[in-house]
């Protein structure tokens, strides 16, 4: 690191430290005081050569930072402005002895009076000497240390630092979940418009084929392998269809992107053996991910309720709070629910867990039967 | 038998045309969307038609609710929707006025006679529900289904689909007259009034399925 940087720094340093004494009722103003600890940590970061951090300083750490900010930067600053002080005027006594009145003559070396060009040269050059060796030798650590105090004092703490990245993670990761249910939703329908309906077509043709082929025998006699191969290519086509439907309901369920969730739970409930009264909160927006596993949840649990349960009646209850979302299926039956039965419960827990959520099973043997999942919606 | 096809999927539209052809029906016309259907049944007075659920703008259940409105503008008009995933509130929804209407994957379509069957009994007045609509229906119906053997659940199932009891016999390989006494058996253990052969029954178990124990 130069001398010349080393300086200006502590100069700065000086002047920052006397501006935030006088200005300290300022700075107790939360625009301020992060603007001035932001100034001051890229100011020791580009000295250093560090990289630049952005994270915001509490007031209480910069207030915990600005006496020893003053402290350093006036002792530092003072020393360097007195090395560069004396410096210049080492230089000037060297040039300008002559004008000095001949009974106060100006003194070199601390004390040593100039009275010619001899001792003005000889004793510039060494004063000179001295100082720059002493900026040179001094400004750049001291210089350093002060930057490192800043940078180490104004730094946000661990637990800020972690609370930061929590806020950040929990961003990219509704940013995630949202990029998510767009793919989710375009290749639902991707396969529906495109495969599914090019698989149906081809079956259609083929079904066409065989009843043109079985309507006129072939003089050749060939129909029966061609009639065979068509018959094969014909099944194989509607297999194919039936389990691309099966492929299509486990990506997202297509009734999700027809009636969203709400929709969808309303007409679930509507079909089942078991009478459910469904209470559906506001829910605002719910990324598709997130939907497809509440669907998917309820889904299991009504089942299990009408397989299992002997209940009378099921109440499902979505409710959003703040970023969670969460679903609730109650029965009146006989309880005993486990997730060792090999009952849907356990592949529940798996895809909420996968979305950060939990599940709850409440089930004494007599009943009632209440699960709970809980799902973060990200933002 | 002239139909009104509306679906707006080109490869879809074109095929059905070709098998319903293929079938000896005359295509009057083929809608893209909910309005050109409604006018062009306006126009052709078809003697069926049939609705894909999915129709522009929003790809949702417009097909249900042209078909809904078209039996409002024309009542008794016959419907056959076409759906990719059978949603049985759709079913309840077009089984509310249940004379002449067919609920069906679209992937039965490939099965030519069946298909035409089924058009030729929703053209006639008839019911036509998907397999897997009445499996879901008599899934979700508690402990009176569960009383009744796998045979007559069979022909519960059948019924349901909209068969009569000469197909239910074909298709189980057993006589008219056995089919005749499991069915009196099913009314009796599901506490169904006794009906005659014929469409009134298949209503009779619709009813009785659709409605929540």
């Amino acid at each position: 690191m130069l001398a010349g940087r080393g300086a200006a720094y502590l100069l700065g340093a000086l002047c920052t430290a006397v501006a935030s004494v006088v200005a300290l009722p300022l700075l107790c103003h939360p625009t301020l005081s992060g603007s001035w600890a932001r100034w001051h940590r890229r100011r020791a970061a580009r000295l250093r050569g560090a990289p630049v951090e952005t994270q915001p300083t509490r007031l209480r750490r910069l207030l915990g930072w600005l006496p020893v900010h003053v402290a350093v930067a006036v002792t530092a600053g003072a020393f360097a402005l007195l090395c560069l002080g004396n410096l210049v005027f080492a230089a000037a006594v060297v040039a300008l002895w002559w004008a000095f009145p001949a009974d106060d003559p100006p003194s070199l070396l601390l004390d040593v009076p100039v009275h010619g060009w001899g001792t003005a040269v000889a004793l510039g050059l060494a004063q000179v000497t001295v100082l720059a060796a002493l900026a040179w030798s001094l400004f750049p650590p001291l210089a350093d240390a002060h930057a490192r105090v800043t940078l180490a004092m104004l730094a946000p703490a661990p637990a800020d630092r972690l609370a930061e990245r929590v806020v950040v993670l929990t961003r990219t990761r509704a940013d995630a979940l949202e990029a998510h249910g767009a793919e989710l939703r375009r290749i639902e329908r991707d396969l529906h418009d495109g495969t599914q309906a090019r698989l149906v077509a081809i079956a259609m043709r083929l079904a066409v084929a065989r009843q043109e082929l079985a309507g006129r025998p072939d003089p050749l006699d060939r129909s029966d392998a061609v009639s065979e191969l068509l018959r094969e290519a014909h099944e194989g086509a509607e297999e194919a269809m039936t389990e691309l439907r099966a492929v299509i309901r486990t990506i997202y369920p297509p009734i999700l992107a027809d009636h969203g969730l709400a929709g969808a739970l309303q007409m679930m409930a509507v079909r089942g053996g078991v009478p459910v009264d469904v209470d559906m909160g506001e829910l605002g927006q719910v990324p598709a991910a997130v939907e497809a596993v509440a669907y998917f949840a309820v889904t299991e649990a009504l089942t299990n309720v009408a397989k299992h349960s002997h209940a009378a009646r099921a109440a499902v209850r979505v409710r959003r709070t703040g970023d969670r979302l969460s679903i609730a299926v109650r029965d009146d039956g006989v309880g005993g629910a486990g997730e060792h039965h090999g009952t849907g419960l356990t592949g529940i827990r798996r895809r909420a867990e996968a979305l950060d959520g939990t599940l709850a099973v409440a089930s004494p043997a007599g009943g009632p039967t209440e699960i709970t999942v809980d799902l973060p919606c990200g933002w | 038998m002239r139909v009104v096809i509306a679906e707006d999927n080109v490869l879809l539209s074109t095929g059905l045309e070709l098998l319903l052809r293929v079938k000896g029906f005359e295509v009057a016309a083929v809608a893209a969307d909910v309005e050109s259907f409604l006018a062009a049944v306006r126009t052709h007075r078809p003697d069926v038609t049939i609705v894909d659920v999915r129709l522009p703008p929003s790809f949702r259940d417009e097909g249900i609710r042209a078909a809904l409105q078209a039996r409002r503008d024309h009542p008794g008009l016959p419907v056959l929707v076409l759906s990719q995933y059978v949603e049985p509130v759709y079913a309840s929804q077009l089984l509310a006025t249940p004379n002449g209407v067919g609920y069906l994957l679209k992937d039965r379509v490939s099965r030519v006679d069946e298909f035409a069957e089924a058009l030729t009994r929703v053209a006639s007045g008839g019911t036509s529900l998907d397999p897997e609509v009445v499996a879901q229906l008599l899934a979700h119906r508690g402990d009176p289904i569960a009383a009744l053997t796998r045979r007559e659940r069979e022909i519960l199932a059948l019924m349901a689909q909209g068969h009569d009891n000469a197909t239910i016999g074909a298709r189980l390989v057993i006589t008219d007259n056995a089919v005749h006494k499991h069915i009196g058996n099913i009314f009796s253990k599901l506490g169904l009034a006794p009906t005659d052969s014929g469409h009134r029954r298949v209503l009779a178990v619709l009813a009785y399925l659709n409605s929540n124990a």
